[in-house]
């Protein structure tokens, strides 16, 4: 498994994908200058701009490299000369899951730290209202690594029942955009609009809530953009809930792929 | 503890809309550690799948198999084998030198001995001068020598390839066979495909002859060699003549000739048998299959 691992790390690296998306860490360059036009809040606006560019770059390479890193392997036959070794079909998959996480913590900590350069330049320009705390800003940027982790492991479960890219790509895309409303759509059914809904939807959407992932969960970026104390319990509660849900997706993933025939 | 056991074992793939392909029929066959095995028949006589299901790739849908004693459903059964597949694809972002440290390191070769191991295959195979460049440069035939570079550098007791010699000039086919013939003397398996029967004739104890599915004929290639003898073509130089004369016997005359001549007092300056050769004795049984 470890073999598997760096393997796969280093397929990234050397992935033209990968290198295409990180020309769009360039823009990093303009967050000072964008910031600025705000007059006020310079250093607000940096640090919100900086967590979402980092969140973008992300979500791009879990879905381009968490899609297509396990079919790539079944589609130019990989997978042929590589189960032939004796490893299992299990540390296979989660070999290579643990590279494409690796790099995604990797870029983020790279990326962190380019977001610590610009936000303590901008706070130069202007100084901030607030004092900075990094600390928030920092597990803001862990928590959504952790999202775009449990994103790679459902584009390997996708990838693990498909033979094309399409639904491993689309289907994390979908699973974003429908993780990231869940919170959303679950606090409007409790509101006073929310009760006039169908009964149906009602009862189908709260069953949705506890099923798909709910991504708003690992959003931190408020407390970071404002300095506002996290709640303890929140954060805990947060981890808890990416490691049962991911294992449980790989847990799916890896019996499903060792079912898989190989032609 | 035989090297590799398959026991009536069946492959049907399901095709769209309902086609079935019965790629592999009932297929036993033992074979013993030390064994240089070939595996013959024309394409799509299902060596691959046989082969596919002896590596746990495929799933068969009856029957077992085991090698070195572990079912084939297990990874311990890929312990001791080296595998090269059917036209072979390795990770082309890889170079060859790093192809074979992963893969030795993945059956558990340590740092000094592998990159000396490495070496030694890298030569051998000529890809010495192109270790350090990535698979996407190399052409067909550069990967399937890696491939078989990739199978020796663990140095396996089993050794399942298909279609070795595929893609291969006719110096690289002289390498391939003279390795396979190495690793005989060495007391390895080798059980590999080909659709052709010089391959089979030089290097192999038995052959298997395989025709849609079924196993037809598993023959010692020693006995297809001597019992597929139907004549001689006896060289005589006859008391003052200046040159030889040919002489055909069939099987039963030989020693009337023989005899002939050395009454005569003729010398007998060579005697070569005719033998039908194994591509023959392989046309008989598609034909013979064909008629039925
Ligand atoms: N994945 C598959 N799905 C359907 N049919 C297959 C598949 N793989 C092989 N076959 C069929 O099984 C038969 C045997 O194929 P194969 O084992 O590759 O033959 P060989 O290696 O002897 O040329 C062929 O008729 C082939 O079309
Ligand atoms: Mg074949």
């Amino acid at each position: 498994m470890l073999q598997v691992f760096s393997v796969t790390l280093r397929g990234v690296f050397r992935d033209r994908v990968f290198q295409g998306i990180l020309i769009i860490a360039v823009v990093f360059l303009l967050i000072p200058s964008i910031s600025s036009l705000s007059m006020r809040q310079v250093t607000e606006l940096s640090i919100t701009l900086s967590l979402s560019l980092i969140s973008f770059i992300l979500l791009l390479l879990a879905v381009f490299l968490g899609g297509t890193s396990l079919w790539k392997d079944i589609e130019r036959r990989y997978t042929f000369s590589v189960m032939g070794l004796p490893v299992t079909r299990a540390s296979y998959v989660l070999g290579k899951f643990a590279g494409i996480s690796c790099f995604v913590l990797l870029t983020s900590v790279v990326l962190g730290m380019a977001a610590t350069a610009v936000i303590r330049y901008s706070s130069g320009i202007y100084p901030a209202m607030r004092p900075i705390v990094w600390s928030n800003i920092y597990l803001a940027l862990l928590f959504d690594a952790l999202k775009y982790i449990l994103l790679v492991a459902f584009a390997f479960l996708f990838s693990t029942i498909s033979t094309s890219f399409f639904l491993p790509v689309f289907g994390a895309i979908s699973v974003f955009l429908v993780g990231s409303a869940t919170q959303q759509v679950y606090d409007f059914i409790h509101t006073q609009a929310g009760q006039a809904l169908p009964w149906y939807i009602k009862k189908i959407a709260p069953a949705l809530y506890y099923v798909l992932p709910n991504f708003e969960a690992f959003d931190f970026k408020v407390n970071a953009i404002y300095g506002i104390a996290l709640s303890v319990p929140g954060v805990f509660y947060t981890t808890g809930y990416f490691l049962i849900y991911l294992f449980l997706v790989l847990a799916f993933t890896s019996s499903i792929f060792s079912r898989r025939e190989l032609q | 503890m035989n090297a590799i056991e398959i026991s009536r074992i069946c492959k049907t793939f399901k095709g769209k809309r309902g086609a079935r392909v019965e790629a592999v029929k009932d297929l036993s066959l033992v074979i013993k550690q030390g064994e240089i095995f070939g595996f013959l028949g024309p394409n799509g006589a299902g060596k691959s799948t046989t082969i596919k299901l002896l590596m746990g790739l495929v799933r068969p849908t009856g029957g077992s198999a085991s090698i070195m004693g572990h079912d084939v459903g297990s990874h311990l059964s890929r312990k001791h084998v080296g595998y090269l597949p059917e036209n072979p694809a390795f990770y082309d972002y890889l170079s060859a030198e790093e192809y074979l440290i992963f893969i030795g390191k993945t059956f558990g070769m340590k740092e000094p001995a592998l990159k000396e191991k490495a070496e030694k295959v890298l030569r051998l195979l000529d890809l010495w001068e192109a270790r350090k460049r990535r698979m996407r440069e190399y052409s067909k035939g550069m990967v399937q020598r890696l491939g078989l570079a990739q199978v020796l550098i663990h140095d396996p007791d089993v050794y399942i390839l298909d279609e070795p010699m595929s893609g291969l000039d006719p110096i690289g086919r002289a390498l391939v066979k003279g390795i396979i013939l190495d690793l005989k003397s060495q007391g390895k398996c080798v059980f590999f495909s080909t659709h052709i029967t010089s391959d089979v004739e030089t290097v192999c104890d038995r052959v298997g002859i395989v025709l849609k599915g079924v196993l037809q004929s598993v023959e010692r290639v020693e006995s297809i060699m001597t019992e597929g003898i139907t004549g001689y073509h006896v060289r005589i130089k006859d008391k003052g003549a200046d040159e030889d004369r040919e002489e055909y016997a069939a099987k039963d005359e030989i020693s009337e000739v023989v005899g002939r001549a050395q009454a005569a007092g003729s010398e007998i300056t060579l005697i070569e048998p005719k033998r039908k050769n194994l591509e023959e004795f392989f046309l008989d049984i598609v034909k013979r299959k064909d008629a039925r």
